[in-house]
Parts: structure tokens; sequence; C-alpha cells
């Protein structure tokens, strides 16, 4: 994945996750994956288009999903309901465009495409050899990886 | 009935101690132990010392009673568990509490065996040991020299021989490569006690800088080595390398000119005799493994001056985030580089960066070797020093990539002491530097 | 002297989203997102703001508006949505209503479909995360 724009991914994760979830971020070290995989469960996809093509994964346990959109809904939510499901994706859909907003100044033209969630039920295996950066994040309510994917469009 | 025949031993030896009394000759020693809840004994001749150690260092692809490595006193050796290769219950042990060891000796080889907890000397006289009844069936018999009585306790006396053969079998037994030679194939046709002493070098490269000695670098190795051995020698040293410290000084020679740095004159020289006429409008290059970029921008002033009207493309991978992040920003000092580089500086707030041109030129992507890439076919592909650091089954695969991805013709550049004999590629020599062209 | 009577009561503190004449502000909310939808909608009706419509895309924002007219005072139009994006729905709007009050919500800061969006008549815009300060003091600019 090109260098520049590994920053903007992990500040967007970072600033938005600390601002709507109003706790402590840890982030776990920065590695490689040679598929893009998701593992974890439950997965938020944010298209992205333009300059590259490929996407923005999120990857998480359904407890954890239900605990960050419980505590972004500031009520207590017993399952991954549909209004579980509509935060989740908009957090992944805010995270993705901040990142985006900070490549446009740098100069790189992305566009998103609208998010999607899926779960372990109805998991895509769409190209999953391409290779993935992963940048993990440690949250109160459990440990997201955000899996990026992209590719210089030729 | 297995208690019977027990018995029937028991008794046997408690006569034959009750009539040679007088006459007994202790002519056998042994190291008692306890593996499993029974107690075993190995020859003292064979044991070189006990010990304790809680860290083993894991080695891949091996037997799962291989444990790992572990380092005495500069001494890399493999240590394996009995338990384990007898298929006993093995006790658990808590992390940190160092388990026992018996380091076990076979010429020049060594070896340390785990076990439950070590007893003491016991020495008997060999015409005690009786052969081990057929119906012992827990541990794998070809492993028993016998079995001995000695002060009402029966002790299983293991074959040393046969375990470190075993061992040796599964340790030294690496990836299949028959592309590449294993240097070790060569070691053994020389002279036993160098090919031991390089051996040894061999594994601390590999442990401690993950270097990887075979037919790509193997003949600088060897020249290094006597070099080293001398120097060392010299200064009243061992010659081992203990730790990644010496492992790399070891290596500070073996790296291409001008790593880390910016290319000088005369290595644009030596390069530019590879550098064909261009026909098409683009050149492309993979330069995998550019580290901070300092080879990568060189490669990118050195092509843009001698094809000022084409359009370049440089692929710069590696997977060490840290030193790659930096790249895209290089800040470089006008006086400390040739005149060529000049007119691609520009002066910015913090110091002159390169150019936009030859930024432009360039992709600085995090990327595993090892991973599937998407780039074009390319010109050349510049790796230098890269090979050496993967083990046998990765090189495989990466010459593989470089084949797929370098075009018909095309150009494939190593590092200064790397050479390459595999088939499909043909070693070009321009005197200064060599280079290896895709066969079409 | 001046005496407890003359300091207002907190607890009588004006409502943001009460008009001058007492009666709550009406609000259309636009957006494809239950959780955005709810997230403006809470923060608007508990500070007294009347929330009389919502909408899952453009079309729909812009039939309910054209059901609803005269009866509201302020959209919030997300900008990027299925079948119809926030932009398209915002055109149309103010061709239909020209003094339309619309305030764009964005996930994206400064793009050139905020930029658009000020040009075709949008009065403010927000970009998410949505601060609850922030939403109130926009949409009260918006309304001014």
């Amino acid at each position: 994945m090109r260098v520049e724009y590994i920053n903007p991914f992990v500040e967007s994760a970072f600033n938005v996750l600390r601002e709507v979830l109003n706790s402590d971020i840890e982030r776990g070290e920065l590695y490689l994956k040679s598929t893009s995989q998701p593992v974890l469960g439950v997965a938020a996809i944010v298209g992205l288009a333009g300059d590259v093509e490929g996407r923005v994964l999120f990857d998480m346990s359904k407890p954890t999903a239900i605990a960050i959109a419980s505590a972004m809904n500031g009520e207590e939510l017993k399952s991954l309901d549909d209004l579980a499901k509509a935060t989740i994706t908009e957090l992944a859909n805010m995270i993705t465009a901040q990142a985006v907003t900070k490549l446009h100044e740098l100069g790189f033209k992305f566009d998103l495409t609208p998010p999607a969630i899926f779960t372990g039920d109805n998991m895509e295996i769409t190209d999953s050899k391409v290779e993935a950066l992963i940048v993990p994040v440690i949250l109160p309510q459990g440990k997201v990886e955000i899996n990026v994917a992209v590719r210089e469009r030729a | 009935m297995m208690e019977r025949v027990m018995d029937t031993v028991t008794e046997e030896n408690r006569k034959d101690r009750l009539n040679k009394e007088r006459m007994e000759k202790i002519d056998f020693k042994m190291v008692t132990f306890s593996l499993g809840g029974k107690d075993y004994g190995i020859d003292i001749m064979k044991v070189k010392e006990i010990s304790k150690a809680d860290r083993f260092t894991y080695v891949p692809n091996t037997a799962p009673f291989v444990k790992g490595v572990y380092n005495l006193r500069g001494e890399i050796i493999s240590i394996i568990d009995l338990r384990i290769m007898f298929h006993l219950p093995a006790e658990k042990k808590k992390e940190g509490v160092p388990e026992n060891i018996i380091i076990l000796r076979l010429d020049e080889y060594l070896i340390g065996v785990v076990v439950d907890t070590i007893d003491k000397v016991v020495g008997i006289s060999s015409e005690t040991i009786q052969p081990t009844p057929s119906l012992f069936g827990d541990i794998n018999i070809k492993y028993i020299k016998g079995v001995v009585n000695h002060e009402g306790r029966l002790y299983i006396l293991l074959d040393v021989d046969r375990i470190l053969g075993a061992e040796r079998e599964e340790v030294r037994k690496e990836i299949d490569t028959p592309l590449l030679k294993r240097a070790e194939e060569k070691a053994e046709a020389q002279d036993n006690h160098q090919a031991v002493d390089f051996s040894f070098i061999i594994d601390t490269l590999a442990t401690f800088k993950k270097f990887t000695v075979n037919s790509i670098n193997e003949n600088w190795v060897r020249k290094r080595f006597d070099e080293w051995k001398s120097d060392r020698a010299y200064k009243g040293e061992d010659f081992q390398l203990k730790d990644p410290v010496e492992a790399e000084e070891y290596l500070s020679a073996f790296y291409s000119p001008y790593t880390g740095r910016f290319w000088a004159e005369e290595y644009f020289k030596s390069f530019e005799a590879f550098l064909p006429e261009l026909t098409g409008g683009s050149f492309n290059v993979w330069n995998a493994g550019c580290g901070n970029g300092y080879e990568t921008y060189s490669l990118a002033v050195l092509l843009k001056s001698r094809y000022p009207s084409s359009m370049i493309k440089i692929w710069a991978h590696d997977n060490d985030l840290l030193n790659i992040s930096n790249a895209p920003n290089l800040l470089v000092n006008p006086e400390e580089v040739p005149e060529k580089y000049h007119s691609f500086l520009v002066e910015g707030k913090n110091g002159y960066q390169f150019s936009q041109v030859i930024k432009d030129s360039i992709l600085f992507e995090y990327h595993d070797l090892l991973h599937q890439s998407s780039f074009p076919e390319v010109d050349f592909i510049v790796a230098r020093d890269i090979i050496s650091f993967l083990n046998p089954a990765e090189q495989e695969k990466v010459f593989s990539e470089f084949m797929d991805k370098l075009k018909p013709g095309g150009l494939l550049f190593l590092g200064q002491n790397e050479i390459l004999n595999l088939e499909g590629w043909e070693m070009v020599d321009r005197g200064t530097m060599k280079a290896y062209k895709k066969e079409v | 002297m001046k005496t407890k009577m003359d300091f207002p009561n907190i607890n009588e503190r004006k409502a943001e989203g009460l008009k001058p004449d007492g009666t709550p502000y009406k609000v259309l909310v636009v957006d494809d997102s239950m959780f955005v939808t709810k997230q403006i909608s809470q923060i608007l009706s508990s500070e007294g703001f009347d929330i009389v419509g919502t909408a899952n895309d453009g079309q729909e924002g812009l039939e309910k508006y054209k059901e609803l007219y005269p009866n509201v005072d302020l959209v919030t139009m997300d900008i990027t949505m299925p079948k119809m994006d926030g932009v398209t729905s915002l055109e149309k709007i103010i061709e239909f209503d020209k003094n339309a009050r619309v305030i764009m919500i964005s996930a994206l800061g400064k793009q050139d479909l905020v930029k658009k969006s000020l040009l075709l008549g949008a009065k403010n815009y927000i970009v998410k995360p949505l601060d609850r300060n922030k939403v109130l003091e926009r949409v009260l600019l918006s309304l001014k």
C-alpha cells in the first residue's frame, strides 16, 4: 500500500473513534496480511474508487459491534439489530470519509462508495488474495481490525 | 503380566548381586532421571553436563519433540523433549520455571534433552544390564539399550546414539530446494572439522540475522569465514558468533556499495553499462527492499538523466514500515550528493527534497514481497541484499515472482555478493557489476 | 441591591428550538442512515425542535418537502444517499421553494460537493461525527 495513504487512515480511525466513544483508544502495531479476508465475525465495508481501487473493511466480533453501537447510541442494545448495524455502518463511513478528506488535501483523488455491513452468515469472499494493511485498534469494547486493501488504478 | 516380568527381572538381579558381592566391578556409570513417572539412565560418557534452562528459541518445521534451540554459553544446541518423543504424559511446567536438561554429546555434536527430574549418578556393573523385556509398550523400544536394577529401583537405559540420530535428522532437515544447493551438502564433502565450524556460522547467521547461507552467497560467506577466523584468532577470541552484534559484524562486509546512501558517480557508471537504448516511451523498475529510499532516488535520478523524455516509473517496496515511511519526504543535502542530482532538487522549508518530477516517478509502498503484488511487467528489478535474508522457501517464491514480473530480456540486479545460478537466468557481466537476464 | 427576581431562572432557559412566538421550528431530516437520523432527531427534539418528517433518500426527501410545504422550517440533508443524492435533492427543493432552508450533513469535509451545495443555496453544512453543540449552532445559524 502506498506509504502516503497509511497515516490518513490511522489518524482518522483514531480521531473518529476517540470522539464517538469518548474514551482512550490504543493502537496496535500495523502489519501486512496476504489476504483481505475478514476474520472476526462482523465486517463493515466501504469501497474506494478514484485514483485507486479497493476498500476499507472494519473487522470486529459481534459482541464488540453491539458494544460499540450501544456506546454510540447512548443505550444498551441487546443484539445486532437494524439500529446497531446502521450505527456500525455509519462509523465505518465516518472513518473512511475523514481519511479520504485528508487524502484529498494531500493531492490524492479518492472516492467513497456507500458502506455495507456483513455478518458471519453472509460473508463475501471476493478477491481475498489482495494484500491488506491491518491497523489494529483496541477499544474498551474490544478489538477492531481496520483492514485496508487498495491498489493504484493502472 | 508386566508386573510379573518386572518381578522376575528384579529377583534375578538381586540374586546376581548376592552372588557377585565381593567381585562386583563398577564399570558403567549412568546419570539417572525420571520421565513420565519412571526411572531412566543414560551412560555418563555421553553426558556433557546437566543444566537448567527456561527459554528456548522455537524452530519451525521440525517435529513436535524438538523444543527448539538454546544458547549454551555461545553454543547453539537443539533441545528435545523426551516426554513428547516417547509420548509420555508431560508435567505441565509453569511459565518461567526452568526445565531440567541433560546435555548429551556425540563426537562434536551436542543436544539437550528435557527431563522431569534429575536424580543422581549411579555406578553399576555392565553385566547386570538386562535386555529390554519385550512387553515394554510405553516407549519406543528401539531407543532402549536395556534395563538394570539398582538398590531396588528399576532403571531403563536409553540408547543415546539412536536418540541423537533421530534428532539430527529432524532438526537438520531444511525445506527441500532442488534449485538452490544447500551449503551443507557441499560442506559434508570437505574436511569434517571445518565443516562443523562452518555449519555453526551458518546456524548463527540464520538465528541472529535471518541470513540464509546457500549457493546465492556461499562463496562470499566462505571467503569471509577464513578472514573472520584469522581475525578472531589474532584477537584471541573464539570464531563463533555469540549474538546478533557479532553476526552483524560478520555481515558488515556483505552489503552492496552505497547501501543506505545516495549513489556516487562511479556507481552510476557501472549501472549505466546495462541501460538499453529506449525504444518505447517508458521504463519500469521494481525496486524490492528499497529501505529508506536512497537507492530508489538514486535510480530515479540516473534514469531521468539518461532518458529525459521518457516516462520513468519505479515501484519501491519494503516491509519495514518505519524505514519506508520516511522515503517520500526524504531530505537531501546538496553538498553530499554528486552534481548529477542537483537539477532534481528543490528547496523547501525543511531543507532540500527531490523535485516533483522525481517524486512522481516513484511509488513507495509498504509491501511484503511474499504477498501478491499488482503492477505491470518491468524492465529492471533491483533487489540488492534481499534474497539472502529470506529462507529457502521464500527465496523460491520470490524468484518465481521475479520471473513473472520481468519482461523477457529484462534484467535482475542482486547484491554485490549475491550470485544467481538458476535455470532461466543468464548472467550478464559488465566488469564492475553483474546482472541476470531473463531468458527469452 | 439586586434581588433574586432580577436574575433569570436557569430552569426557564429558552429552548433553542422554539421560535420567538414560542412554537417549535419544524424540521425534515433526510438521511439514509437510521443511526444518523436518530442522532439528529434526538439532538434537535431535546431542544424543542419538532421533527415533522424523515426520509431515506433524496427522492423521498423532495417528495416529503413538497407534501409538508409550507410547514417545514429547515431540512437537514445528508450528501451521500442512494437513488438521489443530497446535492441533487437540494437543487430540486430550492427549485420548488427558493426560500427553502437546507443544511448539508456530510462525512467528507471541504469537499467539492459541500462547496457546490453552498453555491446552490444550502445555508450551512455540518461534518460528521455529529457534536451536539456544533449541530445546534449551525442549525440556528441557518434559521436566521
